[in-house]
């Protein structure tokens, strides 16, 4: 399916942190209930890849709120106003209300960032980054690190299927624990020794000197988006500093 | 030996590097304090709006600093194995995370670059696999300089022999995990009210039904959670690196120069030498 993506990866990167720092400076569930619906939800449906990102942000935090709802919401002993109570759990209306603040928080940063990044294309971020003159290194240990996530996912699926075709059985307590090393030890040999290949290769082709880079894709990203993301973040910074010093926060 | 093709490495002065460096290094600390001594009360009423503001700042800034002040430190055999203990932390971490285990498992690329690179390596790693899963689990973002520290001692620790015994390793694995969970816990406290994973979750409802309050229940979980977590990574990566081939493991500068690891005394083999 094609992706939909308007912006520059950074560009989309940063739109995504600012709203979350916008969460966390107005701290209000209202408001991250109406970010949630009015921004977030619209941007996931419209990302060309709307099955992909719900299946993650579930996976990702639907527990997560569970859990945090089944903690605030039973055990809260600064609550005062009890609706209901089970020998140590009470259920009180403070509780749930923090509940409701922390949860809707946690969607809102795993959303916007999510959308952000799985809506990203890497290769294009690195170049942008290359092109904006970053620091070489930060930005091969950055893309290097991204690139390798779904490579070393799938290595050690392969080394787990090798290891339980030699009789490997996955059980609970220690066994667990020696199957964690039996997977882990070939998994971190293999990608040592890559590594120690890959840092000839990189001596050899100039990575330590210090002149400009060049990247071979083209830059896409464009005057006016640069001077957006600078008044992007302008804004929200002096937004902020109103809001927190005025008090509106409490 | 490689003989690069290219200009010899400019050396430059490392002047303003320790600066940044010290300047993250204060930057954390101050947000740390600031979070313990004056985060209760703010936190009762509901989630301080500024102390999550500080608090992801403070962190997320101090390890920027931290990591602009290392990385041009760093020589290439030490950033090529970075982005492997980074994926490595993610994705180990993540599993360990749904299968809702109690304990993280989300530092063994960090400890492993530590004891194979050395402290500064390892911390720029924890800063910056935690930045880099924050974008798919922004649960970790905040706690990129918790990760960092973490690195930093596993380094310092290996540099200082601890990884020269296996029966070492968890020991100090037991006290880094001590100090890692002092830290963490203010941030978890203040920026998702001590959410973790559904198994840390159930650690701190077992506080807080005892009437203890976010941030003390948060500690004791992560007291309880980290110490346990970092004394099966650290065993983990002793065990680890003495099943990695000699090649492979003596192809770092920092485990020859300090002996980090126990055996004969390595000597470079051409073809193998990091540089």
């Amino acid at each position: 399916m094609p992706r939909r993506r308007i912006f520059n990866p950074l560009t989309e990167l940063l739109a995504a942190a600012l709203l979350v720092v916008l969460v966390l400076v107005i701290n209000r569930w209202q408001f991250s209930l109406a970010v949630l619906v009015a921004v977030i939800l619209p941007a996931v449906l419209l990302s060309g890849r709307p099955r992909r990102i719900g299946l993650t942000l579930t996976v990702v935090a639907a527990p997560l709120l569970l859990s945090s709802l089944v903690l605030h919401g039973l055990f809260f002993p600064e609550g005062t106003t009890v609706l209901a109570q089970w020998g140590f759990a009470r259920m009180t209306v403070e509780g749930l209300e923090f509940a409701a603040l922390m949860g809707l928080r946690m969607a809102v940063f795993a959303g916007a960032l999510l959308t952000a990044t799985m809506t990203a294309s890497i290769p294009e971020l690195v170049s942008t980054m290359t092109h904006r003159g970053w620091n070489r290194k930060l930005v091969f240990v950055i893309g290097s690190a991204v690139g390798l996530l779904p490579h070393v996912a799938a290595r050690a699926h392969h080394i787990l299927r090798a290891q339980q075709a030699r009789g490997l059985v996955v059980g609970g307590g220690l066994r667990r624990f020696k199957a964690l090393l039996m997977v882990s030890t070939p998994l971190v040999t293999g990608l040592l020794v890559d590594a120690s290949e890959r840092t000839h290769m990189l001596e050899a082709r100039g990575f330590s000197s210090t002149v400009r880079r060049t990247s071979y894709l083209p830059d896409t990203d464009s005057a006016a988006q640069r001077a957006a993301r600078w008044a992007m973040t302008g804004v929200v910074v002096v937004f902020s500093f109103l809001w927190l010093a005025t008090g509106a926060a409490k | 030996m490689s003989s690069p093709l290219t200009l010899p490495l400019q050396r430059e002065t490392s002047r303003p590097r320790r600066a940044l460096i010290l300047a993250g290094g204060a930057l954390i600390a101050a947000t740390y304090f600031y979070l313990v001594l004056a985060q209760p009360a703010d936190l009762a009423g509901g989630g301080g709006s500024a102390a999550s503001l500080i608090c992801l700042f403070g962190f997320l800034g101090g390890g920027a600093l931290l990591v602009g002040g290392i990385l041009p430190t760093l020589t290439t055999s030490s950033l090529v194995v970075m982005p492997l203990g980074i994926a490595l932390n993610i994705a180990i971490g993540q599993t360990a995370g749904s299968l809702g285990l109690q304990i993280y498992l989300d530092a063994i690329g960090t400890v492993l670059v530590a004891v194979l690179a050395g402290p500064a390596a390892g911390a720029a790693t924890g800063a910056l696999s935690n930045a880099i899963w924050g974008l798919f689990n922004p649960l970790a973002l905040p706690f990129a300089a918790g990760a960092a520290l973490i690195g930093l001692l596993a380094g310092t620790a290996a540099k200082y022999g601890a990884f020269r015994r296996i029966y070492l390793a968890p020991f100090a694995g037991l006290a880094v995990g001590a100090v890692g969970g002092l830290v963490a816990a203010p941030i978890a406290a203040t920026m998702f009210g001590a959410a973790g994973t559904v198994g840390t979750n159930a650690i701190v409802a077992a506080f807080r039904a005892m009437g203890d309050s976010l941030l003390v229940a948060a500690t004791k979980q992560g007291l309880t959670s980290d110490t346990l977590d970092k004394l099966v990574v650290f065993t983990l990566v002793a065990l680890l690196v003495y099943a990695l081939p000699g090649r492979a493991r003596n192809q770092f500068p920092f485990v020859r120069r300090y002996r980090v690891l126990a055996g004969r005394a390595p000597t470079p083999v051409p073809g193998t030498s990091g540089e």
